[in-house]
């Protein structure tokens, strides 16, 4: 490969466009990474739109999450008072509802289907089933090819340990939001300097050992497709998710060696964010605030335009006594039974997981994207599955999207629908801002109204 | 909270109701008079019979009273696990009609499953499927470090896995793969590669003898490949497959000109090949069992006992046919349970899950301000005790008993001064006796149980209760109900009332009381260990009161007595731990059918002083772990609509 740069100045994303067949011949990232390209790119109206959905468990405290007003004319309630400086950007829906998430358990069928708007099957292990795609993924799948990741999921907490007996689900469903297929919940990364090189690898042209890696991934799924024929049913299921996984891997390996398809560039340089440290921190808001940072990176850099990260597994009993005024753990302040001293520290608790939801708001508002923000560029929601930890209650669930989805959404509103809206009805409309030509999603009777620009 | 959800709360307490198929400890008293004909006939027939039955559900060709009826209904098996749960959760007969007393809802349910289980064992034991799965985190580092002789954890930076099945990361059914999956895989086979050809012992694993004026890279590539594929994919390969990668070499070479690197690339692709991820045993269609081939038996038993891939002797045993002769099989894993560096792995991977004390340091956390003197010797201390305790259970063929009490334990600096033992500790774990008046031994004198079994402020009778329940019993309590919290723990400052007063209250309450009369005195039983299990007679000024009084009028009091008390429920004990090994040695959820086995071995181990290797050999000499079930061509995924 030539690595003489052949520009000194002036490409934007849509000369390399045109010029697709010579761009084999430029180090892009190099070029991407100079400033002259930046300014350039500030030109750019093209920007893709990005969505990101951050889940927190055991609900919150209901009676201070509601904002007052309605329409463009509302006032922030006391848990959502961090969100002050981004309330044009906010698009706040009450009286939306999760309906398939109602029966089974407090806590693993409203996190497996906070995302599907779909009932999961009872089980420990055997047939583990969500019945449904998330919608991250439905919007991943539309556009996952055009980036290095599809999608990134992120978490604090590993997958928890074992099975609960007692209420008859595996834990598996406590720590998933994110399904490929009613049948692939997607595994998280945890570490966020692990995030970083991976995302920094995906960023990279591989283009030294490409040929290399060609061949031993030929390799590899040519014993795959070996295998596949000696395989029962549901053998092969299994084996088909290992194929697509290796694929994944060779499409980026592809897209360093092929000249005539659509070459990914990154949109800005990798040095926005400092590399996190090689320990995993002990403290729990620097942990989360370091996956926020991945998020914004990965956004920033186009690496990937999908993306979720969990603040805990289901029924989290995250020791929040880091916090003035909180003594307990999650779950346990969750079940408040009304008492003043529980509900207290519950409100605190909630109030916290929506400043780290501000952090992000703020870290992405402060990338320029063109005369605009990545932030004004994307679709961040935050929300739980169920309203009140104490009731468990998928009702009226509160949920927060910000970000105007460059310019396909209409925000700064407080917007209360008929109660028992389906969720699904506000995926419907964060699906079709995406771009993603869906006509129904899970029980949606169509995008809500007044959302979408 | 409404009234037919309190009922059903008090159904599943009384009965302990486990949410899987797990047959109840059947009360032979109870059984005599109980007819379950009239039964059916009273409660079920009017909607459930005929052409029109409701949910097309018709029970009349059961003919309960009739000879040969329990053959129709375990045919029918999980129809009738399904009509159990729910006539035992309430929603069975509907709320209209005529409803049986909870105690012969409870008759029903016992008679349902000792049926179903008595017949199911009757036909004969068969075993389960033999699903494909994929090496677990764990398993992947160390088949990693045996087959490139390296001593780093490869597989660190693989996702973690969850649970399933009997509660162990090994079981098949949530063994995913996600995109993430194949590139941490790649990566950590660069990695394993890269650190193995660092080191002159472990380059040869990998390259070979190097090709010279003697020896053509082809050649070399050859013989290595030769060599290195059998152990990588643990079976003896095909020509076809020994020619792919010998192509792959060759194209490699093409392209590097460089026997190492190509050799290198080969075996990445090698270790990416789903015949080395996954633990694959070949299937067959016949509708009878049929025996595991040696290799497919060499590979169960080396993962079950060390994690890791059969050494070269068990290799060997397989590649002659005899691992299958039961006393080559027997003694090879006696052989394995002697290995103490890998049977502590084995030990490591299943303590940490059954008991939940993985989730130390880690999930669990002691609360600083309220929790002093926690440091990182400690938590290590902490950690390894049950799992250097379980290896010694294990290689000398201890009772399983000694988890319930035992005159020994393992202890380091640190936590023999946690503990107050005197004597010379390092930071290591070495074996300790126990005085006769020791509070310690067994399980339940260790502080990792004490600690998640506790809330990280506080302890927590209410949890530690549930935990001895469900851990050690198998017996776990059902939830609490959704719209009524836990019972309520936390202090409030206005109150004087100590804990023990308030559950009391709350037990009052006749529907809390029938699970939390079962729960709490467990608990209480253990309130003179703090929340990291020191020893301590009072807490803020208050004196400890460690008695306990159990449903059915027995008192106790602390730990001592308790553990006398789980002694008398011994066979209980081993059935539980028998039923916990035997899912992680399959790395699959029970069946129902599974728990005839699950008897089987307990009625051996009763006959044997509970002795461990008994455990473990009858598990391994059971008919599901030697065997496997065909698998039918035409089924295809099943999916609940």
């Amino acid at each position: 490969m030539n690595h003489q740069p052949t520009h000194r100045s002036g490409i934007t994303r849509r000369t390399v466009l045109r010029g697709m067949g010579a761009a084999l011949a430029i180090p892009w990232l190099e070029a991407m990474q100079t400033q002259t390209l930046h300014a350039d790119l500030a030109k750019d109206v093209d920007a893709p739109v990005r969505m990101a959905v951050l889940f927190a468990p055991n609900g919150t405290r209901a009676d201070l999450w509601t904002p007052q007003g309605e329409g463009t004319e509302f006032k922030l309630s006391p848990t959502l008072q961090p969100l002050e400086d981004f309330k044009q950007q906010l698009l706040i829906p009450t009286n939306l509802w999760n309906q398939a998430s109602r029966s089974g358990d407090g806590h693993y069928v409203k996190t497996s289907g906070f995302l599907t708007c779909t009932t999961i099957n009872k089980t420990l292990g055997i047939d583990l089933n969500a019945n449904g795609t998330s919608m991250d993924q439905v919007a991943a799948q539309s556009v996952g090819r055009q980036t290095p990741l599809p999608s990134l999921e992120l978490g604090i907490d590993p997958v928890s340990v074992g099975v609960d007996r007692n209420v008859g689900y595996t834990r598996v469903y406590g720590a998933h939001i994110a399904w490929n297929s009613p049948t692939s919940p997607l595994a998280r990364e945890v570490n966020p300097r692990l995030v970083y090189e991976r995302l920094y690898r995906a960023g990279q042209p591989q283009s030294k050992t490409a040929d290399q890696d060609k061949l031993l991934l030929d390799r590899v799924l040519d014993d795959a497709r070996q295998l596949d024929r000696q395989l029962g049913a549901e053998d092969r299921h299994r084996l088909k998710e290992y194929l697509q996984s290796v694929r994944s891997i060779e499409q980026r390996v592809q897209r360093a060696t092929d000249d005539t398809a659509t070459r990914w560039t990154a949109r800005s340089s990798f040095d926005s964010v400092p590399k996190p440290p090689a320990k995993l921190p002990d403290d729990h808001q620097e942990h989360v605030r370091l996956m926020l940072d991945m998020i914004a990176l990965a956004f920033q850099t186009d690496t990937t335009r999908v993306s979720t990260f969990m603040f805990g597994n289901a029924v989290s009993g995250k020791n929040f006594s880091f916090l003035d005024g909180v003594t307990s753990g999650h779950h346990d302040v969750s079940h408040h039974e009304n008492k003043e001293e529980k509900l207290k520290q519950y409100a605190i608790i909630s109030r916290w997981h929506v400043e780290q939801y501000a952090y992000l708001l703020t870290r992405l508002a402060s990338m320029p994207e063109g005369d605009s923000t990545v932030l004004a560029n994307s679709m961040i929601l935050f929300g739980s599955g169920l309203r009140d930890g104490n009731g468990h209650d998928p009702h009226n669930l509160p949920l927060v999207l910000a970000g105007q989805a460059g310019g396909r959404l209409e925000t700064g509103k407080h917007l209360t629908f008929s109660q028992d809206t389906p969720l699904a009805n506000l995926y419907a409309a964060m699906l079709t801002a995406f771009g993603c030509s869906v006509d129904r999603f899970a029980d949606s009777t169509g995008p809500l109204p007044g959302t979408l620009a | 909270m409404q009234p037919c959800f309190r009922r059903l709360l008090a159904i599943l307490c009384s009965l302990g109701f486990a949410t899987t198929a797990r047959p109840a400890l059947a009360d032979p008293d109870r059984q005599a008079t109980f007819d379950p004909a009239a039964f059916v006939s009273d409660y079920c027939m009017d909607c459930h019979s005929g052409k029109d039955a409701e949910a097309h559900l018709d029970l009349a060709p059961f003919q309960i009273d009739k000879k040969g009826a329990d053959a129709r209904m375990a045919d029918k098996a999980f129809q009738w696990i399904t009509i159990s749960q729910r006539v035992m959760d309430g929603s069975m007969p509907p709320e209209d009609s005529e409803a049986p007393s909870i105690a012969d809802r409870e008759r029903f349910t016992d008679w349902v499953q000792t049926t179903l289980q008595r017949t199911a064992c009757e036909q004969g034991v068969s075993p389960g499927r033999a699903p494909m799965r994929r090496l677990t985190r764990s398993e992947y580092s160390a088949t990693l470090r045996d087959l490139l002789s390296i001593h780093i954890n490869a597989g660190q930076d693989l996702p973690v896995e969850g649970a399933g099945g009997e509660g162990f990361d090994n079981a098949a059914e949530t063994l995913f793969l996600s995109p993430l999956h194949a590139e941490k895989f790649f990566d950590a086979a660069r990695v394993g590669l890269n650190y193995a050809l660092a080191s002159p012992r472990s380059r040869r694993q990998v390259l070979g003898a190097e090709p010279d004026a003697n020896l053509s890279p082809h050649d070399a590539a050859k013989k290595q490949l030769q060599s290195f594929l059998p152990r990588a994919f643990r079976r003896p390969v095909t020509d076809t497959e020994q020619q792919a990668y010998q192509q792959l070499f060759a194209d490699l070479f093409d392209v590097t000109k460089a026997y190492e690197v190509a050799m290198q690339r080969t075996l990445e692709a090698v270790l990416m090949s789903p015949n080395f991820l996954f633990r694959l045993e070949p299937t067959h269609e016949s509708p009878d069992p049929k025996p595991l081939d040696d290799h497919a038996l060499a590979v169960r038993l080396s993962y079950f006992l060390w994690g890791t891939m059969p050494d070269q002797q068990l290799m060997q045993l397989a590649n002659q046919g005899k691992l299958s002769d039961p006393e080559v099989l027997r003694q090879q894993t006696l052989r394995l349970l002697q290995h103490q560096e890998r049977v502590r792995l084995f030990a490591k991977s299943f303590t940490e899950q059954w008991l939940g004390t993985r989730t130390l340091g880690r999930e669990f956390k002691p609360d600083a301000r309220v929790i002093k003197q926690f440091d990182a010797e400690l938590l290590g201390g902490m950690k390894y005790e049950p799992i250097f305790f379980f290896q010694e259970l294990l290689t000398q063929n201890h009772s399983i008993l000694t988890l319930i009490d035992s005159d020994f334990t393992y202890a380091n600096r640190r936590l023999a001064q946690h503990y107050k033992i005197p004597g010379n500790f390092r930071e290591q774990p070495r074996r300790v006796e126990l005085p006769e008046d020791s509070p310690r031994g067994g399980l339940l004198g260790m502080a990792s149980v004490l600690a998640v079994s506790s809330h990280p402020y506080r302890t927590s009778p209410v949890l530690r209760g549930k935990w001895v329940l469900e851990t050690m019993l198998g017996t776990p309590p059902p939830p609490a109900p959704p719209d009524v919290p836990a019972l309520d723990e936390v202090e409030t400052s206005a109150s004087a009332e100590t804990l023990r007063q308030r559950l009391e209250r709350h037990r009052r309450d006749p529907v809390c009381a029938s699970c939390h009369d079962r729960i709490d005195p467990l608990g209480f039983g253990l309130e003179n260990f703090d929340v990291l299990g020191r020893w301590r007679t009072s807490d803020q000024g208050q004196a400890i009161d460690s008695r306990g009084t159990l449903p059915d009028g027995t008192h106790f009091e602390g730990p001592q007595e308790l553990k006398h008390l789980l002694l008398e429920r011994k066979s209980q004990f081993a059935r539980n731990l028998t039923a916990k090994l035997l899912g992680y040695a399959l790395g699959r959820g029970l069946t129902f059918k599974d728990y005839c086995t699950v008897s089987e071995i307990v009625e051996k181990l009763e006959a044997d002083e509970f002795r461990s290797h008994t455990l473990i050999l009858e598990i391994v000499q059971s008919v599901p772990f030697r065997y496997h079930a065909g698998t039918d061509p035409a089924r295809t995924v099943t999916t609940v609509e």
